[in-house]
């Protein structure tokens, strides 16, 4: 009788085997790994208030694409992912964006886009944190800066990093204030 | 009147308490008789081998390279003790990560046989607990960044080797198998390990992802798991009457 129990046990430890595999090979959504640049719009006369943008379009300089979730878009909120191949991200930011084929779709030569786009350009230094084996490894980044590049017509009219020496460790809270 | 009653069974208990006895003492003689003929004699010695298991995984999975050696020693009847050391080699692959493991690892503890043998046959079902300890090196090849926004790409990756030396880790094990005798003084054995890590020095921003004798770590836990195939010859040094 006893080795049958001994073989209960020997089925039992497989058992634990095969189960102990799953869960650890799939770098669970709950787990923070890198983070985004998360920026906030405020009021410029009423700096309390955070204040909508409207028909608000994002886009990344060297991108083909607008960022997803934010292609004509009304919010007060943004959160802009970084390069982290790189020390510098731009995006164009573009209030009350239009956009005009007139009627050739195929022809991009004389499509009229109307709103005002900002370009903003962030640097920063990269370091990289060890997370678990299924998620390897994650970005932060620190020294972290916000330009808003100057052109005749500005819609953002200032900044505020939120801490000295900006850092972006996590998405708990915003990083940035922008004024319009 | 009920006194009376009762010492008469009590008598009656007794007579039939002494024919009892007195049978029993004549089967005694004749069992006694019977066992002197049959006296068996068990081998004792030192059984040394190798773990079959991980050779043959060493020939067929090209990120493994391992081989253990292993030894018991009968004390008892039904107690050994028993030891494993070995060397290892593990590359582990994963989306982000590609990790080397190397080095070695030594176990010693004790095995207790819990089956009992027909004659002079020497089979085990045993179970035993060990204490592991191993040192080793992991080399992180190359590694790539883990980000759930993948707008910007490609995410930075580095394949600058970085290497994290001497380091150590200690655990406890609970060992369950059978070892069956082919021929005569070999033996083929099949074991399963349960174990639980103890302690192991951390890598500076990193993790030990599978160390040498202890096998895969996980995330969520302390336990591994581990199992051998052994192949063994018993050095025979003496003989003692089976119990």
């Amino acid at each position: 009788m006893k080795h049958y129990k001994i073989l209960a046990i020997l089925f039992g430890i497989f058992t634990i085997m095969t189960i102990g595999c799953e869960p650890d090979d799939i770098c669970p959504e709950s787990t923070p790994t890198t983070p985004s640049l998360i920026i906030r719009f405020y009021d410029i006369s009423n700096q309390e208030n955070k204040k909508n943008v409207f028909k608000f379009r994002i886009q990344g300089v060297d991108n083909d694409a607008p960022l997803p979730n934010y292609n004509i878009v009304t919010t007060d909120s943004i959160v802009l992912p970084l390069k982290t191949d790189a020390t510098s991200t731009q995006y164009k930011l573009h209030e009350d964006y239009t956009y005009n084929d007139n009627g050739t779709p195929d022809d991009t030569s004389d499509d009229t886009i109307g709103g005002n786009e900002d370009i903003i350009t962030i640097n920063y230094s990269t370091e990289e944190v060890y997370v678990s084996r299924a998620c390897g490894y994650k970005t932060i980044f620190k020294n972290v800066t916000l330009t808003i590049e100057p052109d005749a017509d500005n819609w953002i009219q200032s900044k505020e990093s939120l801490t000295e020496n900006q850092s972006v460790e996590d998405e708990t809270a915003a990083h940035f204030k922008l004024f319009h | 009147m009920r006194q009376q009653h009762i010492s008469s069974y009590f008598i009656s208990f007794l007579m039939g308490l002494l024919v009892c006895v007195s049978v029993d003492a004549q089967n005694d003689s004749i069992v006694n008789a019977v066992n002197d003929s049959v006296k068996v004699k068990q081998q004792y010695g030192l059984r040394v081998g190798g773990d079959i298991g991980k050779l043959i995984r060493t020939s067929i999975d090209d990120k493994y390279t391992g081989f253990e050696v292993n030894a018991d020693y009968r004390l008892k009847q039904n107690l050994y003790v028993a030891g494993e050391l070995g060397i290892e080699e593990k590359n582990t692959i994963n989306d982000y990560l590609n990790v080397t493991s190397n080095g070695t690892y030594l176990k010693a503890g004790i095995d207790y046989n819990l089956y009992r043998n027909w004659l002079d046959m020497e089979n085990m079902v045993y179970t035993g607990f060990r204490i592991g300890a191993s040192t080793f090196s992991q080399t992180l090849n190359s590694f790539s960044v883990y980000s759930t926004d993948q707008y910007w790409q490609p995410q930075y990756s580095s394949s600058d080797a970085q290497k994290f030396n001497n380091l150590s880790a200690f655990w406890v094990e609970l060992i369950v198998g059978i070892k069956v005798e082919l021929f005569n003084h070999l033996y083929l054995g099949l074991n399963a390990q349960l174990k639980g890590l103890v302690s192991e020095t951390e890598p500076n921003n990193f993790q030990n992802i599978y160390i040498p004798g202890f096998n895969k770590t996980y995330d969520s836990s302390k336990i591994g798991v581990g199992y051998g195939y052994t192949l063994s010859y018993l050095i025979p040094l003496y003989k003692k009457d089976k119990k």
